[in-house]
């Protein structure tokens, strides 16, 4: 016999799964502190997940930034012998065997997405007279560079906390504030260094410090010297051309056809490289899925509470359970208001984890954590700011609520599909 | 008996001939300085250098005075107007990019000198190896067919550069044909071959040699003389800084 067959009204079947959310809604407030306990566990696990990603998402932003503005751009163009020897940072393998850098700019600049290109050298230079025995000479535009990117990646500015930057062609350096510090030189001060020109011959120069920069990347702030790249250019005997060539793109997302079209353009003697291919960041993306495991290990392990309330729930309810079979509802009814709970429970918890972490995170997101006090030089070699600045972002805070309920609801779901296998009659009898 | 007798003085005459016949660690040493000694010198040099598949060629002038003395111009288009100076034990550069003179000094002395197998530190030894150095005859050798005599030297003082030399000199005319330079942990560092010798003045000269740093990845520097002078006297003036400056 159908609900018609009975006289029944269409009113309670048309609210049906309205009534059992209904139903579910209320039960988790018959026992508070249980149910805060659940909201608590899942809401401590899901705070865990928007803190932590937006953590790693600050970092693996920190560290393409990092990449991307000091040592690759969207796109860095070396020659293939210069590839080969890297680790030596050689001048003696220029890009293009050594033809002008500005020629080269120029046919780069009209590629569709190109914004900026710049010439760069970096080598080593031996220091005389100095606790600091070998430094990074970084050879850079320094005017168009300062205007085209924040060096500066905590403070978002051009990084200079003293002095100025060299002047074009000038016999002027700066060096980081922790150059600075352990070396014991300052502004004014004359530095002796040694290094090797393109003709692998011996260049002697004694710049005066200007300036004294601080990136809050303690790779750069500790070991390069910068000067003007003309200046570096004719030190080393480049004549017009350069080591490499630094493409920023007006998207990063066009890093792939920019690389192609220069690599078209400059031929296999010279090696074009995507900022997305650098080791640190492939390292970040391949550890992202690693860190979604550990995520929902976080949530399976505050499921098990939800679980245990939901076991529980069943156990304490059971004469409950009998007296709803008799009255008519189906095992899937059943079912459901034991499942809409548990979801109520997950729901309610994963927004309250979602709040807290996007207000922690939406804090730090402004005011960076000082992972260099933290850490101190642990990650020195990992191409990051000293400064973290939390991802915020809505995507974060839903993906975490999404994680939060979806892990919570199935793992749930088992005890509550038990709920539907207790027989009435057996039930109201206990 | 008188057999006996006979047969013993036989074995002592054959052993100190043979003794005679061979020199004693202190003597080949000797020698080997004495070959070093020229009052001054002039010449014309080349070095090439082959690092990492490249060829640098780098032309210079230079004078010397003793072991004490010397002045290096570069020739060649990309180092021209580079010059060197070695008086009174300290070694001064002039670079006229920034003409300015500057002393070379402390650990910049232990790096290559302009980008060859040789470092600043290898031109700057001035005292004969005798005084430097304690000799071990190891004994006869043949190095590249030619018979010749190795010699361990192991360093007198605990600050020399190389504690440990191994040399190999020619038995007919006492030329040094191939040293070998160690670290204190035993670790090869550089080893030289001499190339070529030419008689000037009638005295055995090395003009061309090959240095190879161990430590640097395939690489080695060429060094040839031509229009060697020797003993013709040089003014006071070329080994002075007013001379760097120029």
């Amino acid at each position: 016999m159908n609900n018609e067959q009975l006289g029944i009204e269409n009113k309670y079947k048309q609210g049906g799964t309205a009534t059992l959310i209904k139903i579910a809604y209320r039960n988790i407030w018959r026992n508070k502190r249980r149910t805060i306990f659940c909201f608590a566990a899942v809401g401590v696990a899901v705070f865990f997940i928007v803190v932590y990603s937006s953590m790693i998402e600050g970092m693996i932003k920190s560290i393409n930034d990092t990449v991307q503005i000091y040592e690759l751009g969207h796109v860095r163009v070396v020659s293939s012998t210069f590839e080969a020897e890297k680790e030596y940072l050689p001048v003696q393998y220029p890009v293009a065997d050594g033809a002008s850098w500005r020629e080269l700019a120029a046919s780069i600049s009209n590629i569709p997405g190109v914004r900026h290109v710049f010439p760069r050298i970096t080598t080593f230079a031996s220091l005389q007279e100095s606790t600091i025995k070998h430094a990074i000479l970084w050879g850079i535009n320094i005017a168009d560079e300062m205007a085209a990117n924040n060096f500066n990646l905590t403070d978002r500015s051009d990084g200079l906390i003293e002095g100025r930057w060299p002047a074009p062609g000038g016999n002027e350096i700066a060096i980081g504030r922790v150059f600075a510090h352990k070396s014991g030189m300052t502004i004014g001060d004359e530095i002796f260094l040694r290094t090797t020109s393109a003709h692998f011959s011996d260049r002697f120069w004694s710049p005066m410090i200007t300036g004294i920069f601080s990136f809050d990347y303690i790779k750069i702030d500790e070991q390069y010297i910068i000067a003007d790249f003309e200046r570096l250019q004719r030190l080393l005997a480049l004549g017009e051309g350069t080591q490499s060539l630094v493409i920023f793109a007006d998207d990063e997302k066009q890093s792939a056809s920019i690389t192609a079209a220069v690599q078209n353009l400059l031929g296999n003697d010279n090696v074009v490289t995507e900022w997305s291919d650098n080791y640190w960041v492939a390292v970040m993306r391949m550890v992202m899925p690693l860190y979604t495991i550990i995520f929902l290990i976080f949530l399976i392990v505050a499921s098990f509470l939800i679980i245990n309330t939901v076991v529980m729930i069943i156990h304490e309810r059971i004469k409950e359970i009998g007296m709803m079979g008799c009255l008519g509802m189906t095992r899937n009814e059943i079912v459901k208001v034991f499942f809409f709970e548990s979801i109520f429970m997950a729901a309610f918890g994963a927004f309250a984890g979602v709040i807290v972490g996007g207000i922690v995170a939406g804090i730090f997101s402004e005011y960076p954590i000082r992972m260099g006090d933290l850490y101190g030089n642990t990650f020195a070699e990992m191409p990051m700011s000293q400064s973290i600045f939390l991802a915020f972002n809505f995507f974060i805070l839903i993906r975490a609520w999404i994680m939060g309920v979806v892990v919570a609801s199935l793992f749930t779901l088992i005890p509550s599909i038990k709920s539907a296998f207790v027989e009435p009659v057996e039930a109201l009898r206990r | 008996m008188k057999k006996k007798l006979f047969f013993i003085m036989l074995l002592a005459s054959v052993a100190s001939f043979a003794f005679a016949q061979t020199p004693t660690a202190a003597e080949l040493l000797a020698r080997v300085d004495a070959n070093e000694i020229f009052n001054t010198i002039e010449y014309d040099g080349e070095m090439i250098i082959e690092h990492q598949n490249r060829r640098f060629v780098k032309t210079f002038r230079g004078w010397g005075r003793g072991n004490a003395d010397s002045f290096i111009e570069f020739t060649n288009p990309e180092d021209r107007g580079i010059r060197y100076l070695k008086t009174d034990g300290r070694l001064f550069v002039y670079s006229p990019d920034t003409e300015r003179i500057t002393l070379i000094s402390g650990h910049m002395l232990r790096e290559s000198m302009m980008g060859s197998d040789m470092s600043y530190e290898d031109t700057m030894d001035n005292a004969s190896l005798a005084s430097r150095y304690n000799p071990i005859l190891l004994g006869p050798d043949i190095l590249n067919g030619r018979p010749v005599w190795m010699l361990e030297l192991n360093a007198k003082s605990r600050t020399e550069s190389y504690p440990r030399r191994m040399l190999w000199i020619d038995q007919e005319n006492g030329d040094l044909l191939r040293y070998e330079l160690f670290a204190l942990s035993g670790a090869k560092l550089k080893e030289y071959n001499l190339i070529r010798v030419e008689v000037i003045d009638g005295r055995r000269f090395p003009v061309e040699g090959e240095m190879r740093d161990l430590l640097r990845r395939g690489s080695r520097t060429t060094f040839i003389m031509r229009n060697v002078v020797l003993d013709r006297p040089i003014a006071d003036s070329v080994f002075t800084q007013r001379n760097l400056r120029r």
